[in-house]
C-alpha cells in the first residue's frame, strides 16, 4: 500500500519536472574562488559573506529559473596554485556554472586561463585589477568568459597622477611593489605623469617582505623628489615609509588605495602622515548603491565599508541574472547574456529581492534589462572591464577624509586624454 | 650616494654579524648547519618586549630616552633579560632535540629537524603575538646629517658601537678566559680536548649561550631600528649563512667581516641592478664562495 503511494508520488514528481519548462537540473550551481584565509583572510571572508547576501537575495525572488540557487565557496589562500585547484575542482567535480573571483589578479589570471576558458565557464571578479587581463582579453585568448565588477589599474595610475600634479608636484619618485599588479600600475604611472607635465625622478621596486628597505629608499631619494608616489601593502608599505621619513624624505606621499587603511596609517603614526594623499574607488551617488547599503546594513549590523564588497554583489548578481535570461544556463549562453541584462537602453532594475523579481518578469515578457547595483550602472566594454567613480582623500588628524570626487564620466574622459 | 650605500650597508651588516656569530660557531662545534639559529632572533626581539613591558612600567627613569636616541634604560635591560631567555631556549632545543638526534641520527636529519624547529619557533611567535609588525617606539626617528652628506639616525650609531663592544668582549674572552680557550679547543677536535680534561658538555652549553645571546642582540636592534615582525629571523637566514660560510665557520672575525661583507654587497649591489634583485646577491655570494674558497676567509683548510 505504502509502495502504491511512494510510486505515485515519484510519478507525480516525474511528471512535474517533465512539464516544466526549462531544462535546468536544480539546484544551480555558482563557485566563488575566494582567499577566506592567509593574508587577505580578513577582506576575503567579508567579500564572501557579502557574495552569500546576494546569492540570499536571488533566492527570495524564486531563484534561477524556478531553482535555487547554491554558493558553493571555496579557499584559494591567496595562492595562486590553491586557487586553481579549487576552481577546477568546482568545475570539474561540483559542475559550477559560473565563477566568482578571484581576489588577487595573480590568482584570477591563472584560474582563467587554466580552468574558465578551457572550460567555458563565465568567470567574474569581484576585485582584480590588473591590466593582464585587458591585453589577454584584446588577444581574444579570454574568449569572451573573463568579466570583472571592478575597475582595472588604469583608471588608478590616471588619477594618482591627475593627483600628483594637481598638488603642484614637480619631481616625483615612484616606489611599487614588484608584482604584477604593482609594476603595470607604476610603468603606467610614469607614462600619465609625463602626459601632464610632472616628472619622474626615480622608478623603484621592491619585493615584499623584506627586513629593510634601506637601500631602496635611499636610491629613491637620489634626484631630491619634492614628492613619492608609494604603491605598496600596509605592511611593508609601513616600514618604506618609516625609513623613508626617517632618511629625510619629503612627507608629500600620494599612495595607492591599497594604502587607505587604518593598519598603514597607526604603523606609520598618523601625525608623520599629515600630507598624505590617495585615492580610491568611489561609490557612485545612486538610490541603487543607497538601498543596497541600507539592505547590508539591515542584515550584518555594520555598513558595506571594505574593498570589494560592492563589487562581488554585483558580479553575483550579474551572473545570477544572465543564466536567468540565458534560458539553458551554458558557459556560453551566460556569456553572451551578461551584456544583455546590463544593455545602456534596457529596463533599470535595482538591486533586492524586490528588484531581481521585476528584472526576472521583465526578462520572461522578453525585455532587455539594465542592472544598475551596487555599484552603479555596470557596463562592461569588449573586453569585460568596467569604469568606476573615483574619490580623492587625505589624512586629517586621524580622520580620513574625502577631498574631491570624479563620476564614471570624467574618469573616462581623463584616460580617454592620457591615452592619446 | 655611494657613502650613504657604505654606510647603509655597514648597519645592515652589523646585524648581520651579531646573528652570524653564533651560527658560525655552532656550525663548527657542533658540525651542523642549524636553520633554526636565525629564529633565535626572532625571539630574542619578542622575548624583549615582554620584558620591556615590565621594566617600562616603573616608569620614570626607566622609561626616559638616553639622549638622541629613541629607547632608555628599560629597553637595554629588557635587551639583557633577552639574551638570557633566549639562550634557555636554545639549550632547552639542544637538550631535547639537537642532543638526542646527533646521538644517533645522521648530519642530514640534524639539518631537517633544524628547519621543523624554525617552523615551530616561528610560527609560536604568530601564535602568541600575532602577525602585524610591532615597535618597541612608535615614535618615529628621523636621521641626523654626517659629514659627506650621510643620514643615519641616532639609534643606528647605537648598534653600531654596541656591535664593536660586543665583538671586542667575545674576542677578549675568546683569547684570554679559560673557558673561550677550551672552546677553541673543543672546535678543534672535541675528542682530543676530552682527552686534555676540558668538559666539553659545559663548552657546548657556553657555546649554545653566546651564539642565543648574539643573536637576541641583533633581535632586538633590528626591532629597535626597523620593527618586530615574525619573518624577521627568517628573512635572514641567507644572508647569515652567506656571512658564516664567508668568514669560514668558528672564526669570531670571520663571522664579523662576513657580515660586512654580505651587508655591504647587497646595499652596492642597488647601484648596479635593479633592486629587485637585491635579495639574490646572498646567494651569489654563497656560491662564489664555495666555488673559490670553500673554507671561507678565516677557515682552515681542511685536511
Amino acid at each position: 500500500m505504502l509502495q502504491k503511494y511512494g510510486l505515485a508520488a515519484v510519478a507525480a514528481t516525474l511528471i512535474g519536472v517533465g512539464s516544466s519548462a526549462h531544462a535546468v537540473d536544480c539546484p544551480v550551481k555558482l563557485g566563488a574562488i575566494l582567499p577566506v584565509s592567509g593574508p587577505m583572510g580578513q577582506v576575503g571572508e567579508r567579500i564572501a559573506e557579502t557574495g552569500l547576501f546576494a546569492v540570499e537575495q536571488f533566492n527570495e525572488a524564486g531563484g534561477v529559473l524556478g531553482c535555487p540557487v547554491e554558493y558553493v565557496l571555496r579557499d584559494t589562500q591567496g595562492q595562486s596554485a590553491v586557487g586553481v585547484d579549487a576552481a577546477k575542482s568546482l568545475v570539474d567535480l561540483d559542475g559550477v556554472q559560473a565563477l566568482i573571483g578571484a581576489v588577487s589578479s595573480g590568482v584570477s589570471l591563472p584560474v582563467l586561463t587554466s580552468v574558465a576558458v578551457p572550460s567555458r565557464v563565465v568567470q567574474v571578479s569581484c576585485c582584480s585589477s590588473s591590466e593582464s587581463f585587458t591585453a589577454l582579453a584584446e588577444e581574444g585568448k579570454t574568449e569572451g568568459y573573463w568579466f570583472r565588477t571592478y575597475a582595472t589599474n588604469r583608471s588608478q595610475s590616471a588619477i594618482g597622477a591627475k593627483l600628483t600634479v594637481d598638488s603642484g608636484f614637480k619631481n616625483t619618485a615612484v616606489i611599487y611593489v614588484n608584482t604584477d599588479f604593482g609594476v603595470g600600475l607604476a610603468k603606467r604611472f610614469e607614462q600619465d605623469i609625463a602626459k601632464l607635465g610632472g616628472s619622474i625622478t626615480a622608478m623603484v621596486a621592491y619585493n615584499e617582505s623584506q627586513q629593510s628597505y634601506r637601500a631602496e629608499v635611499t636610491k629613491a631619494l637620489e634626484g631630491n623628489p619634492d614628492s613619492l608616489y608609494l604603491v605598496a601593502f600596509p605592511v611593508d608599505g609601513a616600514t618604506i615609509t618609516r625609513e623613508w621619513l626617517a632618511l629625510g624624505g619629503t612627507d608629500n606621499l600620494i599612495v595607492n588605495n591599497s594604502l587607505r587603511s587604518d593598519d598603514y596609517f597607526q604603523a606609520v603614526g598618523p601625525q608623520f602622515l599629515q600630507n598624505l594623499q590617495g585615492y580610491d574607488s568611489a561609490q557612485p551617488r545612486l538610490p541603487s548603491v543607497d538601498s543596497f547599503n541600507e539592505m547590508f546594513e539591515a542584515r550584518f549590523d555594520s555598513p558595506p565599508n571594505g574593498p570589494g564588497l560592492h563589487s562581488v554583489y554585483d558580479a553575483v548578481t550579474v551572473v545570477l541574472l544572465a543564466m536567468e535570461a540565458s534560458g539553458d544556463i551554458a558557459g556560453e549562453s551566460i556569456r553572451d547574456h551578461i551584456r544583455l541584462v546590463t544593455s545602456p537602453d534596457g529596463i533599470e532594475v535595482h538591486p533586492g529581492p524586490e528588484g531581481i523579481a521585476r528584472a526576472k518578469e521583465l526578462l520572461a515578457e522578453g525585455q532587455t534589462i539594465r542592472y544598475v547595483g551596487a555599484t552603479g550602472a555596470l557596463s562592461f566594454d569588449r573586453n569585460g572591464d568596467v569604469q568606476a567613480p573615483k574619490m580623492t582623500w587625505k589624512l586629517d588628524g586621524d580622520e580620513n577624509v574625502e577631498t574631491g570626487y570624479l563620476s564614471t564620466a570624467e574618469v573616462a574622459e581623463l584616460i580617454r586624454m592620457l591615452d592619446e | 650616494m655611494i657613502l650613504q650605500h657604505i654606510a647603509d650597508g655597514i648597519l645592515s651588516g652589523a646585524i648581520v654579524a651579531l646573528g652570524a656569530i653564533g651560527l658560525s660557531f655552532t656550525m663548527k662545534m657542533l658540525r651542523f648547519a642549524n636553520f633554526s639559529h636565525s629564529e633565535l632572533l626572532t625571539w630574542g626581539a619578542y622575548s624583549a618586549l615582554v620584558f620591556l613591558a615590565f621594566f617600562s612600567s616603573f616608569g620614570g627613569f626607566f622609561d626616559q630616552a638616553i639622549g638622541p636616541f629613541s629607547f632608555g634604560p628599560d629597553l637595554l635591560l629588557a635587551m639583557l633579560c633577552a639574551c638570557i631567555a633566549t639562550s634557555v631556549i636554545a639549550l632547552l632545543l639542544h637538550r631535547f632535540v639537537f642532543e638526542r638526534l646527533s646521538r644517533t641520527a645522521g648530519h642530514m636529519t640534524m639539518v631537517f629537524a633544524s628547519f621543523g624547529v624554525a617552523l615551530t619557533l616561528r610560527h609560536l611567535v604568530v601564535l602568541i603575538w600575532g602577525s602585524d609588525p610591532i615597535y618597541y617606539s612608535r615614535e618615529l626617528q628621523f636621521a641626523i646629517l654626517l659629514p659627506g652628506n650621510i643620514r643615519v639616525m641616532p639609534d643606528q650609531v647605537f648598534l653600531l658601537g654596541l656591535t664593536v663592544v660586543v665583538v671586542i668582549a667575545l674576542h677578549l674572552f675568546m683569547s684570554r678566559s679559560r673557558t673561550g680557550i677550551a672552546m677553541r679547543g673543543v672546535a678543534e677536535s672535541p675528542d682530543l680536548a676530552r682527552a686534555s680534561g676540558v668538559n666539553v658538555d659545559r663548552i657546548i652549553t657556553w657555546v649554545w649561550a653566546i651564539g642565543a645571546s648574539g643573536a637576541a642582540i641583533g633581535g632586538v636592534l633590528y626591532g629597535m631600528t626597523v620593527q618586530l615582525r615574525p619573518e624577521l629571523g627568517f628573512s635572514l637566514i641567507l644572508p647569515l649563512f652567506a656571512a658564516a660560510i664567508l668568514g669560514g665557520t668558528g672564526s669570531l672575525y670571520g663571522a664579523v667581516l662576513g657580515g660586512l661583507i654580505v651587508g655591504l654587497s647587497e646595499n652596492l649591489s642597488v647601484m648596479v641592478i635593479p633592486t629587485t634583485y637585491k635579495p639574490a646577491v646572498p646567494f651569489l655570494l654563497i656560491l662564489a664562495i664555495l666555488y673559490f674558497r670553500p673554507e671561507g676567509i678565516f677557515g682552515e683548510r681542511s685536511r
